[in-house]
């Protein structure tokens, strides 16, 4: 869901910096209270393996394919939306800068729709869940995050006029509707493995795993 | 090696796993994004846009070393290593942040 950069015209695209720098400082002073000798290798290794992941990209119907975002995950192991926002900031620096995945002038967008809108729907959607279905609240939250930010990058590429505004709905939200499943199972893959072989290193799991 | 710095390592090396296989194993389908580009985009307002900042097609405004996780004239061997380079990066760079700010919390 990278928006390369001709997608949006310069004034959207300005917008949404400013917006997702906003965002990002909130996110660093998130990182200044909670990095810790156990925090940074954790955050360190998420990074590594969200990179990682984002770049299989897994086949859906239509000839289409779709990759993992990571941002509802990283949310969920630091129990803060901010760390999905921080994670996802970093992640598409580098895609942006090392490998043209997303382009520069819009990377503010594509921080705003995977980091913060992934980082938040998938935190409170967790949240929300978690008493009801522990795992059912992990799948969803990954599923949520991805079908919510393509619906706002749908969003901006319509004010754009890039995109029709129900043609874009419908296309990305349908594909995006599937490739959430995948964003879904991975993050309760993950999300269940951590908890069973370190669950100190998650921090809602003394709340929410032990009650289980 | 202590507990935590273990947690690194085992990151690492499940992203290296995933890095070398990803060449062979991902869908070379356009992604969910490219893929309804191709059907509903709007090829004016797209040119309009190109205009504005110079580009003569959708991408980055600044050259990158490895676009799509490539190196040129290397073919598969090009994309392990642009992985295995990426992973790296991407790990150092997460962690000089959140070193950064770990030393930062620590003196307050």
């Amino acid at each position: 869901m990278h928006i390369p950069d001709g997608f949006l015209p310069l004034w959207l695209s300005a917008v949404f910096w400013v917006i997702s720098i906003i965002f990002v400082s909130f996110s660093l002073k998130w990182a200044s209270k909670e990095m810790n000798e156990k925090t940074v290798p954790m955050f360190s290794a998420l990074a590594a393996g969200i990179f990682a992941i984002q770049a299989m990209n897994m086949p859906i119907p239509w000839g289409t394919s779709g990759h993992m975002i990571g941002a509802a995950l990283t949310a969920i192991v630091f129990n803060s939306p901010w760390a999905g926002v921080l994670m996802l900031a970093l992640v598409l620096i580098v895609q942006g800068l090392f490998f043209a995945d997303g382009g520069l002038i819009v990377m503010g967008a594509n921080i705003f729709n995977m980091g913060v809108i992934g980082g938040f729907l998938g935190y409170y959607v967790f949240k929300a869940l978690k008493k009801v279905n522990f795992h059912l609240s992990v799948f969803l939250s990954g599923w949520a995050a991805t079908f919510f930010a393509a619906v706002f990058c749908t969003i901006q590429l319509a004010i754009s006029g890039t995109f029709p505004i129900d043609l874009g709905l419908q296309f990305m939200g349908i594909y995006h509707a599937v490739i959430g499943i995948i964003e879904g199972i991975i993050t309760l893959v993950v999300i269940s493995y951590v908890s069973s072989v370190r669950p100190d290193l998650l921090k809602v799991s003394k709340k929410v795993i032990t009650h289980e | 090696m202590n507990k935590n710095n273990k947690v690194i390592v085992f990151g690492l090396t499940i992203a290296l796993v995933i890095g070398l296989l990803a060449p062979f194993l991902a869908s070379g389908n356009p992604d969910g994004l490219e893929s309804a580009a191709e059907k509903i985009m709007n090829e004016h307002i797209l040119s309009k846009n190109l205009e504005e900042i110079g580009l003569e097609e959708e991408g980055t405004i600044i050259p990158s070393p490895m676009p799509d996780y490539s190196i040129s004239g290397m073919e598969k061997l090009g994309e392990v290593i642009a992985m295995i380079i990426g992973i790296f990066v991407m790990t150092a760079f997460a962690f000089l942040v959140g070193s950064i700010f770990k030393n930062s919390s620590s003196k307050n």
